[in-house]
């Protein structure tokens, strides 16, 4: 699909699917809607050397599905632009049920996979329980990752976001509420599940080169939220035991990870004045047998005036020494980024970013990186 | 000529008299100028008259039209209406109440319906529609003109 396709497609939704939603007064509602990005962007500059199958200067923008631009391409729009389309039917007042379909350009040429199928369960006001597939709220913006239209910059920090498993099998209860006289609001959500993710490209592009599985079973996680429209603070913990898997040329597999414990912590504390805008998560992924310890972090500030906010943003990861004698990985980025609200249902943005390995190996290297990302929801 | 030359002497003459006179005017302008606007800043919450929830602050107002408040502060279930969004009243709203551009609310239900976490208020049309269907059900509360209540619904909270 081309430039051209793809966002006569984004366009072409985003006028067409809302005249779809269908609201009858009885029997089940059916609603549709979606989400989309066009982002194009261009290596400047950086550390000159190949890693794996890319031919650096290279930024790496997507670790999910390994989104990887490459200075000797120039302007790419083929690493992060996707569609996502999202159906629900409500049979009544507590039950509805909801399926998400995402097509990528770095998936395996916009072949939509299933991102979110679910069922869900109004116990009362407060409280609801789903289950199905859905992507883990690890982060803060985890589980909106591609929900542009929902953050202010082309895309939250890559040094943060960036994990082979993004969703789970299983079930959650969420809960929220008003408190203090309804001045502030408490969402709180736990859940449980597994995922299996054969031949991951987080681990067989990036790490192993040869075909490798990706299994997160026993995942426990919860997190409570505590907002006011203005402030809001996060609080986030999850363990589950992690197996990898690698199937290599010669017919052998050898296991990487065996089940092993792992704890990933994440706090959050962020501000959304009329005009300043304050972002901050701290957090820290911590395994059992193998010693992988990351502890990774972003802080940023803006300043929002009518249709245009400007954000300034730092962000970093760093392992630690470990019992598998991997080397220490590392990254520190700076970013500005520029969003204008084009109307209530397109964002249009710009980012810059200086990004420094700070690896003990011969990593992605060093990147200068300038993306233009058009962005929707409708 | 002769028309713009009698509409300008006049101030002009005013000004060689009075040579405050043109901050004056500027100050009587920007006094009147909302007066314009008073149609558009003199939103009200209302529910129905026969509806026992209680007044409510600017922030148990966003609460509820936001998802954060299932219910009004009594404990009976709320359910927010709002005017068709892109219309003056729907921005004048959430700019007053939540502080927010039409675009940033729609960036927040945005995340909220992909994240199976809530759906916006339901679109009730103009003012009159949004009127008449709280004016049936005292679960709903809706925006309007002040200029528009009557018997058949009550204020909750004044938008300024």
């Amino acid at each position: 699909m081309s430039k051209r396709q793809h966002l006569t497609l984004l366009m072409a939704c985003s006028l067409a699917l809302p005249t779809l939603t269908m609201a009858q007064d009885d029997g089940p509602k059916f609603s549709f809607s979606g989400f989309g990005q066009l982002t194009v962007a261009k290596v400047l500059g950086g550390t000159q050397r190949p890693y794996m199958e890319w031919n650096c200067p290279c930024a790496i923008q997507n670790w999910e599905y390994v989104g990887v631009y490459e200075k000797s391409k120039g302007w790419q729009a083929d690493q992060e632009s996707l569609l996502g389309l999202q159906g629900s039917v409500r049979l009544n007042d507590r039950f509805s049920a909801t399926a998400q379909l995402l097509s990528r350009a770095n998936n395996k040429s916009y072949r939509p996979t299933l991102d979110w199928a679910y069922a869900s369960y109004a116990i009362n006001d407060e409280w609801t329980l789903q289950a199905g597939r859905k992507r883990i709220p690890l982060y803060y913006y985890s589980d909106f990752l591609y929900i542009g239209t929902a953050y202010p910059w082309v895309r939250p920090a890559p040094d943060v976001y960036g994990w082979p498993i993004y969703a789970y099998d299983g079930a959650n209860l969420a809960y929220s509420t008003a408190v203090l006289g309804g001045r502030w609001t408490v969402d709180a959500n736990v859940w449980a599940g597994g995922f299996n993710f054969k031949n991951a490209p987080y681990d067989t592009r990036i790490y192993y080169g040869d075909p490798t599985d990706e299994k997160w079973r026993n995942i426990f996680g919860g997190y409570v939220t505590l907002s006011n429209g203005e402030l809001s603070g996060r609080v986030m913990v999850m363990s589950f035991n992690n197996d990898q898997r690698t199937h290599k040329a010669d017919g052998t597999t050898s296991i990487n990870m065996d089940g092993y414990k792992t704890t990933i912590w994440g706090i959050s504390a962020n501000y959304d004045g009329r005009h300043f805008i304050v972002r901050s998560e701290l957090n820290k992924f911590s395994q059992q047998v193998s010693g992988f310890t990351y502890n990774y972090f972003l802080l940023g500030g803006g300043y929002k005036l009518g249709d245009w906010t400007a954000m300034y943003t730092i962000s970093r990861y760093r392992t630690a020494e470990n019992n598998l004698g991997f080397a220490i990985e590392g990254r520190r980025t700076r970013s500005l980024a520029i969003r204008y609200d084009l109307n209530k249902n397109w964002a249009l943005k710009a980012q810059y970013d200086i990004s420094k390995d700070q690896s003990q190996y011969d990593f992605f290297g060093d990147h200068r990186l300038l993306s233009f990302s058009a962005q929707t929801s409708f | 000529m002769a028309a713009k030359s009698r509409i300008a002497l006049p101030l002009e003459l005013a000004v060689k008299r009075h040579p405050n006179m043109p901050w004056r005017v500027c100050a009587l302008a920007l006094a009147i100028a909302p007066l314009g606007l008073a149609r558009a800043d003199g939103l009200v919450v209302i529910v129905a008259a026969n509806s026992s929830a209680p007044k409510l602050n600017a922030e148990q107002v966003s609460a509820i039209f936001m998802g954060a408040a299932k219910s009004f502060p009594g404990g009976e279930k709320a359910v927010p209406i709002d005017q068709t969004p892109g219309s003056p009243a729907y921005g004048h709203f959430y700019n007053q109440v939540a502080g927010r551009t039409e675009a940033q609310v729609k960036a927040y239900w945005s995340r909220m319906v992909f994240t199976g976490k809530g759906t916006p208020p339901q679109d009730g049309g103009d003012a009159a529609a949004v009127k008449k269907l709280v004016a049936g059900n005292p679960n709903l509360l809706g925006y309007v003109d002040a200029s528009l209540v009557d018997g058949s619904v009550k204020v909750l909270s004044e938008i300024k």
